[in-house]
């Protein structure tokens, strides 16, 4: 899906660049907007149907990011995009923010968090927001028609845009540390309070060691450190490497190689083309880099004229695979598999032929002539 | 009302888990129950009031316009003052702040585009992917079409997702109330073609909440209520009279585990009893299903599943599979007229068989066994069958018999 793929690039390089600023007025975001030019996403003479189905899109791509696990800073970034997007787009009336009942309590405690930090520019804004009746409230997040996709898609979630997974740091809060803190001292004064010696506490009664609790703070205190640590540094690298994904948490480093190997020993195995035979010069197969998707489309094509060319049918068997893994190379491994007859929203279809128009209409014209 | 319905037939191997565990905040709170698939049961009145609950008095339900905020700069200074005013009684902060935030939250900041640019040419050095994705596309239109102009299906969906936005009722007792739920219906066509196996075609219509199951019912167009029984090879004049909706008028929504039969009119049969009697038969592993009067339930009485397939039948056989696909509240963008509802939104385009005559005009007449015909069966429309079937006096020309056909495509 070229337009949702290029969105979600745009609005991730536009909250990455927002988080390295390290500030969340919108002022500053503002700069940033300004220089990426986002506004003029919605430019490029869409047509009327286009435009709305784009817009839905583009806002429920930045909707994504203003709900948790993402981090505070990222959340505001989100609000601010929601705000850029909803007022620049061009439909007529404007296109509203959907909003699930599960999310909008969630919403409103993120609103007054934004006013108790007295973060009053974001408050502001969701305010503002409000009062323009952005909103559609809804039952759930996205329509549901009970579309039975071989592979589901599952968004993921953008690792560096989490509050890293802290089970640790979960488990021993500040309340916590307090509460240990506050029954420490009065287990020791009740030991002395209890002992003959009542400076000294009976050698008896010595049954924890004395700076416990001081111990756990430190420990707990270098955890976090440790964890700052590892984050940080992977941030600036990937402001450095661009393209090249670095660092990132070890299971999706792992996942991403192993899928980043698939796909490049996939991409060998295309590339070699079989030469055809002088009779059939204008029929050889050219294999495009310059976008997956094309040479995928490109070889489906030379294979709906019945090439004899010995690369075709292993192109054919493999090519809906890989379609399927190219889907899948940046997600999860988890997909679940169901077993229903296919019933996918005409949008859909729609869009992806849209997004692969370069070829289809040859491939669809051709088919006609043979059935 | 029974809700765990185990079995619906559609759904094969998935087994409904009803886990009301997961729903937060009370029973009526949507939760997904098959992830990205459907939500479990719930009452849609029940959520209505759960979202009215929480917007009440702040303004967010109102279906008047919105004021227009005051502009940094330019409007009536009474006007910023007393918006300032506002912000700082909402957010507790001062008033040289709020002031403050009106000017630095201004639209004019979000401005990319200088003044005279226009805005639908892409500008030259953008770095979003987006737009890089566009470009492309727009240079490969520019290089290969002669008239660049959005197809007439294109035009055609466009038209009747948004005719009806924004229309305001003449009578100001048409007008719906605030806090009104619109329901979002997709209702497939019957016809299992294989060319439709990836994507079925459907209709989607937006219901309100407060409206009964039979307005739906009335509101849905399908082809099969207009077919006329009958051979008419010897009496072709003889307009007919009695279409199958007139003939057969019962029907049924299954929804959850409840048949709501329609039961308006003495004619009506419950076309559910054979399922029920089937169902109860044998141990079959369905719960136990009820039945209802459609003409007695609105949508907001309703149990029902968003994103989970239920059932339309009427003309005894002739099913849709009905799916709820979203609830929302009402909005001063929608269309604000009740007579207007159900709403037809989308609607799937079908190509009308032409006849095979003139290949012009949709076929109306259907003949086999036709000693003039090619084809076995052959499609005409009116004026090709006639000329070519009967003589100047309208006496029947060899031997074929006719039947009046009715295009899917009639509701385009």
């Amino acid at each position: 899906m070229g337009s949702s793929a290029g969105l979600k690039d745009d609005c991730e390089a536009l909250l990455s660049r927002f988080q390295e600023m390290d500030s969340v007025r919108f002022e500053d975001f503002t700069e940033l907007w300004r220089s990426m030019k986002f506004g003029t996403i919605f430019c490029g003479r869409m047509r009327n149907l286009e435009k709305n189905t784009f817009t839905k899109e583009a806002l429920t791509s930045a909707w994504r990011y203003f709900l948790p696990p993402y981090t505070f800073q990222i959340r505001v970034g989100a609000l601010y995009l929601l705000y850029g997007l909803y007022n620049t787009q061009l439909c007529q009336p404007k296109q509203k923010i959907r909003v699930a009942l599960k999310d909008w309590d969630e919403i409103l405690k993120f609103q007054q968090d934004l006013i108790n930090a007295q973060h009053f520019d974001a408050a502001y804004i969701f305010r503002r927001l409000r009062l323009d009746r952005a909103f559609h409230f809804t039952a759930m997040p996205k329509l549901l028609s009970y579309r039975m996709k071989k592979k589901m898609q599952r968004t993921e979630i953008t690792e560096e845009f989490k509050d890293p997974n802290d089970r640790v740091m979960k488990l021993i809060t500040s309340d916590v540390l307090e509460e240990m803190m506050n029954v420490h001292d009065h287990y020791q004064r009740m030991k002395h309070v209890i002992s003959a010696d009542k400076s000294n506490p009976e050698k008896s009664l010595n049954l924890i060691k004395d700076d416990f609790f001081d111990n756990i703070k430190n420990i707990v205190l270098e955890h976090q450190q440790w964890h700052k640590d590892r984050k940080n540094p992977p941030l600036k690298l990937k402001v450095k490497g661009g393209e090249e994904k670095i660092e990132r948490n070890s299971q999706q480093s792992e996942r991403c190689e192993r899928a980043e190997s698939l796909a490049k020993i996939k991409s060998k195995a295309f590339s070699v083309v079989v030469q055809a035979s002088k009779s059939r010069r204008h029929r050889q197969v050219k294999v495009d880099f310059s976008d997956s998707e094309s040479s995928q489309v490109q070889t489906k094509t030379t294979r709906k004229r019945r090439n004899k060319e010995t690369l075709k049918p292993a192109g054919r068997k493999v090519s809906s695979r890989d379609r399927g893994d190219m889907q899948n190379l940046h997600k999860e491994d988890k997909s679940l598999s169901l077993s229903m007859p296919v019933v996918t929203e005409e949008d859909e279809e729609n869009e992806s032929f849209s997004e692969t128009e370069f070829t289809a209409p040859k491939r669809r014209r051709k088919q006609r002539t043979k059935s | 009302m029974a809700e765990d319905s185990l079995g619906d037939p559609a759904c094969g191997g998935m087994d409904g888990r009803q886990d009301p565990v997961l729903s937060s905040g009370g029973f009526n709170f949507p939760e997904y129950e098959l992830p990205e698939l459907n939500t479990h049961a719930f009452h849609v009145a029940a959520f209505g009031e759960l979202w009215r609950g929480r917007l009440r008095g702040e303004g967010d339900l109102s279906l008047k316009e919105p004021p227009a905020p005051a502009l940094p700069g330019a409007g009536g200074v009474s006007d910023s003052g007393s918006e300032d005013a506002a912000v700082a009684r909402d957010l507790g902060c001062s008033l040289e702040t709020a002031a403050e935030l009106r000017a630095v939250c201004g639209l004019d900041k979000l401005k990319c585009l200088q003044e005279g640019e226009d805005p639908e040419v892409i500008p030259e050095n953008t770095d979003l992917v987006t737009l890089g994705v566009r470009k492309r596309l727009l240079k490969h239109r520019e290089e290969t079409l002669t008239i660049d102009r959005p197809c007439r299906q294109e035009t055609f969906a466009y038209e009747m997702e948004s005719h009806a936005i924004g229309k305001k009722p003449e009578n100001s007792a048409d007008m719906i109330e605030e806090g009104e739920l619109i329901l979002s219906v997709n209702i497939f066509y019957p016809v299992i073609f294989h060319k439709h196996k990836e994507h079925k075609p459907y209709q989607t219509m937006l219901v309100l909440g407060s409206q009964k199951l039979t307005e739906l019912r009335d509101s849905i167009c399908c082809v099969s209520d207009l077919q006329i029984g009958g051979e008419f090879s010897n009496t072709p004049d003889q307009a007919p009279e009695n279409i199958s909706k007139d003939l057969y008028k019962s029907a049924f929504f299954y929804f959850e585990g409840t048949f709501y039969n329609d039961k308006r009119y003495p004619e009506c049969r419950d076309l559910s009893r054979t399922i029920i009697e089937w169902s109860e038969s044998h141990d079959r592993g369905y719960g136990k299903f009820h039945t209802a009067k459609m003409e007695d339930f609105t949508f907001n009485d309703l149990y029902i599943k968003v994103g989970f397939p239920y059932l339309y039948c009427h003309q005894g056989d002739c099913e849709h599979v009905v799916v709820i696909t979203d609830i929302r509240l009402v909005h001063h963008d929608d269309c604000l007229d009740k007579t207007l509802y159900p709403l037809l939104i989308k609607k799937h385009w079908l190509w009308t068989r032409k006849c095979f005559v003139c290949k012009m005009f949709t076929a109306r007449w259907v003949t086999n066994n036709d000693s003039f015909a090619p084809q076995d069966p052959c499609f005409f429309c009116d004026v090709c069958f006639r000329m070519l079937h009967y003589d100047a006096e309208g006496n029947k020309l060899g031997e074929f018999l006719a039947y009046p056909y009715v295009d899917p495509g009639t509701f385009n």
